[in-house]
């Protein structure tokens, strides 16, 4: 039987170069599979820094990493296979269209053929875009390139999908797709990390979330028991408020 | 394979939908061809069929003058005139005409020149007769006694008058020759009993010494160096390293609008995605050289100018043209990852072209550059290039003589590839 732990993280630290704080200052948890697990924090608080990690786009300072049983450090083209990204910038090639940015994207995570082409039209269908698939990105509303976006981000089925504020600057309309299809990867089995600002959108989407703020996790559990152990707590973004404090981050 | 296959596909397809991008690489190196080509050898024929302005004010009206006034007239070398907007030239007027602009030269021939000619050599075949020892002495002073002025526009290009002025000197000098031989002669005969054997006019018949220009170049077919064969392999050149910028910006993009992020991310090689690149913007560059070397064959020839000769080697031409298409997208992969923005890379691509191309003899020809820059030419890859084009289209030479050229082309290609490599990785350990 499958480990149920897919992400273990253990006293991860990261500190820029030149930077006098660390970013991510030995944080460890573990994710396990098919969660969606949210990051929650303010500006700065070390969430984009800790996802860019377990992405492999820069190595942490010291701690471990370990991804479905394999190690970050050792075995990150490995790891690269079963994961997936939706960064929060729209990450698409503007002067494509939505299908020849998706074959591109699949074509990277070694899809290729019918299976590929299957894949693309089955997404562009679901995700209302079939009739503009043909349509140069630059085009787009920002509500249907958020959709292509994801799409990339999930076109290979990965195991685990990392999402970036999936849903900012998009009307309720494209946010309501978006999460439903999200839903819908997760019943599947891809297990999902999640950051947003959104505070009502990560307690209702959210299985499981972790405040985290100056690099350190601040509180973890599922939401009903963060606002239920947080006294004057109706919700989550009242939580989140107590233990960030209101002053403005840069 | 399929993974490089798509990077490939992709790069076309955004290459293809860069308007602007396709004209910055395909027209405007065909445009700057023609221009610069037609410019310079307009200048050239301007010169050569119209002639150079010349004014001339002949206060002699004997022998000298005329003599000079009628080779004038019919040298192609220049155009001939006597008068200033309808006046006759005068030497006030010639020297003001030509400090104006209006005329590049002025030549004033002094009154009774033929004069002082012809009692200058009576004077010096009465004392050579006469077996006087100063006769050698007398002749020096005889060239000097006879003063023609050479009035210059100092506006005019040094190098340019140079030509020029040597030509009318040496024109002017055998007609005085001319002269001071008929005199000498007649002076001969009236002292020669036998008057029908005295030499007359045998100085038209005689040329001593002949002279012949020929190329120094192993081909066998007679490549003539002119404005099409100098300048379409320089602007091609040019042309083909300005790839850098929309190559550099390409990158860039890639790295603004987030792909790159995405990219970094999934089960490819960094390395892959810039093959792709490198793949399009190489055939991008042969596509560019072999529209330039058509209009240096094909359209070239239909404004009148000579078509361009490629000489010996198709091998040759095809290997250096190789050799510098992925030095040139080496470069501009480079620029691509040193630049922060676009823009950055837009101002220090295109300025580091000019500068390398400056350096490299595109615009001024390396052998003409002093001393030190010459020396620091010899580093530019344009410079290379340019030098193995020289020895295939100019000299008539083979694949063995542009294989150094090539090396080293490839040589920065890697090199350029290898600092690229550094500063990302470096970037990456932040």
């Amino acid at each position: 039987m499958n480990d149920p732990v897919i992400i273990e993280i253990q006293n991860l630290t990261k500190t820029f170069k030149g930077a006098t704080e660390p970013a991510v200052d030995g944080i460890s948890f573990s994710i396990n599979r098919n969660e969606i697990f949210g990051l929650l924090g303010p500006n700065g608080a070390g969430k984009t820094t800790t996802i860019s990690i377990l992405c492999g786009l820069f190595p942490p300072t010291s701690g471990r990493v370990l991804i479905d049983g394999k190690d970050l450090h050792t075995e990150l083209s490995s790891i690269k296979n079963m994961i997936g990204i939706v960064p929060q910038d729209i990450a698409l090639y503007p002067t494509l269209s939505a299908r020849e940015n998706l074959a591109f994207y699949g074509s990277m995570y070694g899809l290729h053929g019918k299976d590929l082409k299957d894949k693309i039209e089955n997404w562009l269908q679901k995700l209302g875009l079939i009739d503009a698939a043909k349509r140069q990105v630059s085009t787009y509303s920002g509500g249907m390139k958020r959709r292509v976006n994801l799409i990339a981000g999930v076109l290979h089925d990965p195991k685990i999908l990392f999402l970036d504020e999936p849903t900012v600057g998009v009307d309720v309309q494209s946010r309501n797709v978006i999460i439903d299809h999200l839903k819908e990867i997760n019943a599947l089995g891809t297990t999902i990390i999640y950051t947003s600002h959104h505070m009502e959108e990560a307690e209702h989407f959210c299985t499981r979330v972790s405040i985290i703020d100056h690099g350190k996790i601040l509180i973890q559990g599922t939401p009903s028991e963060l606002i239920s152990n947080n006294a004057g707590s109706i919700n989550l973004e009242n939580v989140f408020l107590n233990l960030t404090n209101r002053k403005l981050r840069d | 394979m399929i993974k490089l296959l798509a990077t490939v596909k992709k790069e076309i397809l955004l290459l293809i939908r860069d308007k602007v991008g396709l004209s910055i690489l395909f027209l405007m190196p065909m445009v700057l061809i023609f221009v610069m080509t037609l410019i310079q050898d307009s200048a050239f024929k301007t010169m050569n069929e119209k002639g150079i302005p010349i004014v001339f004010v002949n206060n002699d009206n004997d022998s000298l003058g005329i003599l000079i006034e009628a080779g004038l007239r019919n040298n192609d070398l220049c155009t001939f005139h006597d008068s200033i907007d309808g006046k006759p030239a005068t030497v006030e007027l010639a020297l003001k005409a030509v400090g104006e602009g209006k005329f590049l030269v002025g030549i004033i021939i002094p009154k009774g020149a033929t004069e002082a000619i012809r009692k200058n050599v009576a004077e010096l075949v009465s004392e050579t007769m006469n077996g006087e020892d100063s006769a050698v002495q007398k002749l020096n002073q005889l060239q000097d006694s006879v003063e023609i002025t050479i009035m210059i526009d100092p506006v005019a290009k040094k190098s340019f008058l140079i030509s020029v002025t040597s030509s009318l000197r040496e024109f002017i000098s055998e007609v005085k020759t001319r002269i001071m031989f008929q005199t000498f002669s007649d002076q001969i005969a009236e002292v020669i009993p036998d008057k029908q054997n005295a030499p007359k006019n045998s100085y038209k018949k005689s040329q001593i010494i002949k002279y012949k220009e020929i190329y120094a170049s192993k081909s066998e077919d007679k490549i003539v160096p002119n404005a099409v064969q100098h300048n379409v392999p320089a602007w091609t050149i040019f042309a083909m390293f300005f790839i850098a910028i929309p190559l550099s910006g390409s990158i860039l993009k890639e790295k603004n609008e987030g792909s790159v992020f995405r990219l970094l991310t999934m089960p490819t090689p960094y390395l892959l995605l810039v093959n792709g690149k490198i793949i399009v913007y190489v055939m991008v560059c042969l596509i560019q050289f072999a529209l330039m070397l058509s209009v240096g064959q094909i359209f070239l020839p239909m404004f009148g100018l000579p078509a361009l000769v490629l000489g010996n080697s198709l091998a040759g031409i095809f290997i250096l043209a190789l050799a510098t298409s992925f030095a040139a997208t080496g470069y501009g992969v480079m620029v691509g990852t040193l630049a922060a923005t676009e823009h950055q890379a837009a101002i220090m691509g295109s300025l580091s072209i000019l500068l390398l191309s400056a350096l490299g003899g595109i615009w001024v020809p390396s052998y003409v550059m002093p001393e030190v820059m010459r020396n620091i030419s010899a580093w530019s890859p344009l410079n290379w290039s340019l030098e193995g084009f020289y020895k295939l289209f100019l000299r008539g030479g083979h694949v063995t003589d542009i294989l150094l050229d090539a090396f080293k082309l490839m040589a920065f290609f890697f090199a350029t590839m290898y600092i690229s490599y550094l500063y990302n990785r470096k970037k990456r350990t932040v």
